[in-house]
């Protein structure tokens, strides 16, 4: 999260959109900015595991089974007006790429507030526009979500956040499936090499680079991110709500 | 009768009332870009502010957002019936979706800010 929060300033800097792909070292829940620590701490089918809080929106994900990204883009880029074109911008790429191996992936269109979405606690529970779905009206009327993503838009840039869930995680597997377990794992999802066609159709919509921050990036920053570290820990912060 | 209300680029307006407080709230057009608003939290009365400084966070189905003082002062009255219902806020975005009250350390700084000409124009030139 740490390091996350610095993109933006990056982004900044260099006047252009930064990402960062990461996993996770072990199973660890992320809450959504304002979700209620409470209802965290009650929700039986996340006990245990650890919890930290984003500064982006969104429900709860689960993570250990889904490859995370966050990109941050200046105000003043295209993207960083509407939230939902920044949205749209990353689902709809990868949606493309999907398509192109044979997967019915689509953008969702959004229930009605009567579905209650944001009284879920888990993302991948919920259904918003645009959230990335395999088999809509196949698996399901709402389909199987693979892509959640949520934003923090602070003033100078936004930082987005998003989930693909690659295998289903260790609980909850009913309403997460997973890309790999909806497609089982061949050659053609050479995880790598999805990624890489996802983040390039994305710079193609950008039209223009997409800088990639990775190890060197964090080594560069480790003061910084270590200061901002020290703040996500804090208690104050995850107890926020 | 109060005055016209003033932008800051961050989207939030503010008006001057005749009592000498000055009135803040979000533009219709970035209430509009928000979409599907689920929280909101507001500052504490008292909390003494700064130009530009956070003072309150806004939660969308996709989004928090921060908005910001437009001026300096103290934070002396708050829609305390906004969060319960979000829904004014796309309603009456001018009205009764008012967020907070301030007392102005220095009104003349209002003048600084967009009148609503220059913030249409602001409006219109950002990226779609």
């Amino acid at each position: 999260m740490a390091a996350d929060e610095l993109l933006a300033a990056e982004a900044v800097a260099l006047d252009r959109p930064v990402v960062r792909i990461y996993g996770w070292s072990e199973p660890t829940v992320s809450l959504g900015g304002f979700q209620r620590l409470a209802d965290a701490r009650a929700a039986a089918v996340i006990a245990g595991l650890p919890l930290v809080r984003r500064p982006s929106g969104g429900g709860a994900i689960i993570h250990g089974t889904d490859l995370t990204y966050a990109v941050a883009v200046p105000r003043s880029h295209a993207w960083g007006s509407d939230p939902q074109v920044l949205y749209d911008a990353f689902h709809e790429s990868l949606a493309a790429e999907l398509r192109e191996r044979g997967v019915a992936a689509n953008r969702h269109p959004g229930r009605d507030r009567a579905a209650g979405d944001e009284l879920r606690l888990l993302c991948f529970d919920r259904r918003a526009r645009g959230d990335l779905v395999v088999g809509l009206g196949v698996n399901g009327p709402d389909g199987a979500k693979i892509l959640g993503s949520a934003q923090r838009r602070l003033r100078g840039a936004v930082l987005q956040h998003g989930s693909l869930l690659l295998q289903p995680p260790p609980i909850a597997t009913v309403t997460h499936p997973g890309l790999l377990r909806l497609h089982p794992p061949a050659a053609v999802w050479d995880l790598r090499h999805l990624v890489s066609a996802w983040l390039t159709r994305v710079a193609a919509e950008a039209g223009g680079p997409l800088d990639e921050q990775a190890e060197p990036f964090r080594r560069s920053r480790s003061g910084l991110i270590a200061d901002a570290a020290a703040r996500f820990r804090e208690p104050a912060w995850l107890g926020r709500r | 009768m109060a005055a016209a209300p003033k932008f800051a680029k961050t989207h939030e307006w503010i008006r001057l009332d005749d009592d000498g407080l000055a009135t803040v709230g979000i533009s219709a057009y970035a209430v509009e870009a928000l979409t599907d608003l689920v929280f909101m939290q507001l500052p504490d009365l008292g909390r003494a502010v700064q130009a530009g400084e956070s003072i309150g966070e806004i939660e969308s189905v996709k989004a928090v957002s921060d908005f910001y003082a437009p001026v300096s002062g103290e934070v002396v009255e708050v829609n305390a019936a906004l969060p319960g219902n979000l829904e004014t806020l796309g309603q009456d975005p001018y009205g009764a979706g008012w967020l907070v009250r301030l007392r102005p350390t220095a009104p003349a700084d209002l003048a600084s800010l967009l009148d609503q000409a220059a913030y249409d124009a602001l409006v219109k030139s950002q990226p779609h």
